[in-house]
């Protein structure tokens, strides 16, 4: 008995800490955003307590619901680019790189250990007016200005992929690389082409990772603000941009706080849809 | 798909996931070696290299704004990282080695932050901030950043926690070692490693971190990464080519040693032999 006590007093030391935090500064703030969502501004950008749902009507109105049309498509484009691109590069490092794949696995973590801002201002200089693109496409006799490169939806664009890439194929790889090689070798032995093979017996089982990359790539994609700022000049501005302007710029909590509630819903949502389409697939086997 | 495909046409799709890959990895790693080179360019130009300067370095050392940053954010991810290491690994201790009701709750809510959107828990700390009447600064900065590290240094611990023999413990017991010895003895050593990667991991990303910073910060706590936002949005100048220059040097090395010690061990690690299959 004596012993036992003893037992859950050190295991309650051990995890008041993480308990604390926990709590103190994830579920209370939480709720305290929620709670601020449902209330009013004041004029001097306080906070006025009560119920309202106007914020969240304004959700709704033209220009806010424009930041959510943006978002989503931004966030849709970066997961299919970083999904088509990151495929066939797992696939590579998973089946046909051999000894090299570690190596290869080693140099897709280096972008990921590299300030994201300064990756980012590394394609500021790549797209800029006299940077490197427009000069060799001047060079090349493509275009006979510079074009205005930055500030483009496109450049945004590169700039997701470029700093999402990476989350990208961790997960597909870790998916194919321990497949039973047989099972594909039985798909050829069984008369079926290797396109055949790659999509009714590789791509069938690697698809877990494929929908975790998907949930890696496309709710973390929607908060980011310094990319659509940096690189495309702040004109398509999305969820994160938003929220940074409304609490920090424009001093709006009450809808600041409507849009990441949100934003909050957006991210539990991808969570469920994953969970179900990971356990339909799990079903289908 | 019609007929057979010609030779040409599987050679080109048989080729295709090497050729992808060596373009992705153009795409990843070009614009940092371009950074690194252009940083010692001459010119103010981005195109043309005319000639072998370190000005741009002299520049960023003589940069008061600059060495102010990075004080604040080696305070910040020193302090925050050493917090997470530190409650992370108790609680991960205890989540893979006892029993206790709201087990699995807790592995789930520190593995949260991860599925959070950060921005959102940023905002979170930013009101919660503000409503109990807290100013932000250091300390602010401090709990966002472990918020942010907890899940990687508990996620660490608990794979290394879990991957222990407990035979050894029991050995250590049954010759006479009390709780408190065998962890401290037996149970710390063998973590150890796992504790240093969870904070080394935890440091570089607080020290990389702009998201949270940006809502936690307060007046005199500008990071570095923060200081370089504000300068990307002025333009850019070859002094942030530099500053970046070193920023990768300096991430290259520390990964260099967390890699030069953990990564022979990992190739080398005997594979597990797999069961014999059922079929």
């Amino acid at each position: 008995m004596r012993r036992s006590t003893r037992d859950a007093a050190v295991t309650s030391v051990m995890l008041a800490p993480a308990v604390l935090i926990l709590v103190v500064f994830v579920v209370m703030p939480l709720c305290v955003v929620a709670a601020y969502s449902f209330a009013q501004r004041d004029a001097y950008g306080g906070v006025v307590p009560g119920f309202t749902l106007e914020n969240y009507s304004q959700l709704f109105s033209g220009l806010y619901w424009q930041v959510f049309v943006n978002s989503f498509q931004l966030a849709a484009w970066t997961t299919i680019l970083c999904l088509l691109i990151g495929y066939p590069v797992a696939y590579f490092i998973a089946f046909r790189a051999g000894r090299w794949g570690p190596a290869l696995l080693v140099l897709m973590l280096v972008p990921f250990w590299i300030n994201f801002l300064i990756r980012i201002s590394a394609w500021v200089v790549l797209l800029g007016r006299n940077g490197l693109i427009n000069g060799g496409l001047t060079a090349a006799g493509l275009t006979e200005a510079p074009v205005g490169l930055l500030g483009t939806l496109g450049a945004t664009l590169v700039g997701m992929v470029y700093a999402f890439l990476p989350l990208c194929v961790f997960p597909i790889y870790a998916a194919l690389q321990p497949l039973d090689r047989r099972l594909i070798e039985a798909g050829a032995d069984l008369g079926a082409g290797p396109a055949e093979t790659f999509l009714r017996v590789t791509l069938p089982l690697s698809l877990p990772g494929v929908l975790a990359a998907a949930l890696f790539v496309f709710v973390p994609s929607m908060g980011v603000f310094a990319i659509p700022v940096l690189l495309g000049g702040g004109k398509d501005i999305i969820l994160g941009n938003l929220i940074v302007q409304l609490f920090l710029e424009f001093r709006n909590i009450p809808l600041g706080a409507a849009v990441s509630v949100a934003m909050l819903g957006f991210a539990a949502l991808g969570v469920v849809l994953y969970m179900r389409a990971l356990s339909r697939i799990e079903a289908m086997r | 798909m019609s007929g057979r495909p010609g030779w040409v046409t599987r050679r080109l799709v048989y080729g295709l996931p090497g050729w992808m890959t060596a373009m992705a990895y153009l795409f990843l790693l070009a614009p940092i070696v371009i950074l690194v080179a252009f940083s010692f360019n001459e010119a103010r130009s981005t195109v043309v290299f005319t000639g072998f300067t370190l000005d741009w370095y002299r520049e960023v050392f003589a940069d008061r704004n600059i060495a102010r940053a990075l004080r604040v954010s080696l305070i910040v991810a020193a302090a925050s990282a050493g917090l997470a290491t530190l409650i992370g690994a108790l609680a991960a201790v205890a989540i893979t080695r006892r029993r206790f009701p709201g087990r699995t709750l807790l592995a789930t809510g520190l593995a949260a932050p991860l599925v959070l959107p950060e921005i959102v828990l940023g905002v979170g700390l930013l009101v919660f901030m503000s409503f109990s009447g807290i100013r932000l600064g250091y300390g602010s900065m401090i709990v966002g950043h472990v918020l942010v590290t907890i899940p990687f240094a508990t996620l660490i611990i608990r794979a290394a926690a879990a991957s222990l023999d407990p035979r050894i413990e029991d050995a250590a017991a049954d010759l006479g070692a009390d709780e408190w010895q065998t962890f401290t003895r037996v149970t710390l050593p063998q973590l150890a490693p796992a504790i240093f990667a969870a904070f080394l991991l935890s440091a570089t990303l607080s020290f990389d971190n702009l998201v949270m910073s940006t809502f936690t910060s307060g007046v005199g706590t500008t990071t570095l990464p923060l200081r370089i936002y504000s300068m990307l949005k002025l333009g850019i100048t070859p002094e942030i080519n530099a500053l970046g220059a070193l920023m990768v040097v300096a991430n290259i090395g520390i990964v260099l040693i967390v890699m030069g010690r953990y990564l022979p061990l990992m190739l080398n690690k005997p594979r597990p032999v797999e069961p014999e299959r059922k079929n």
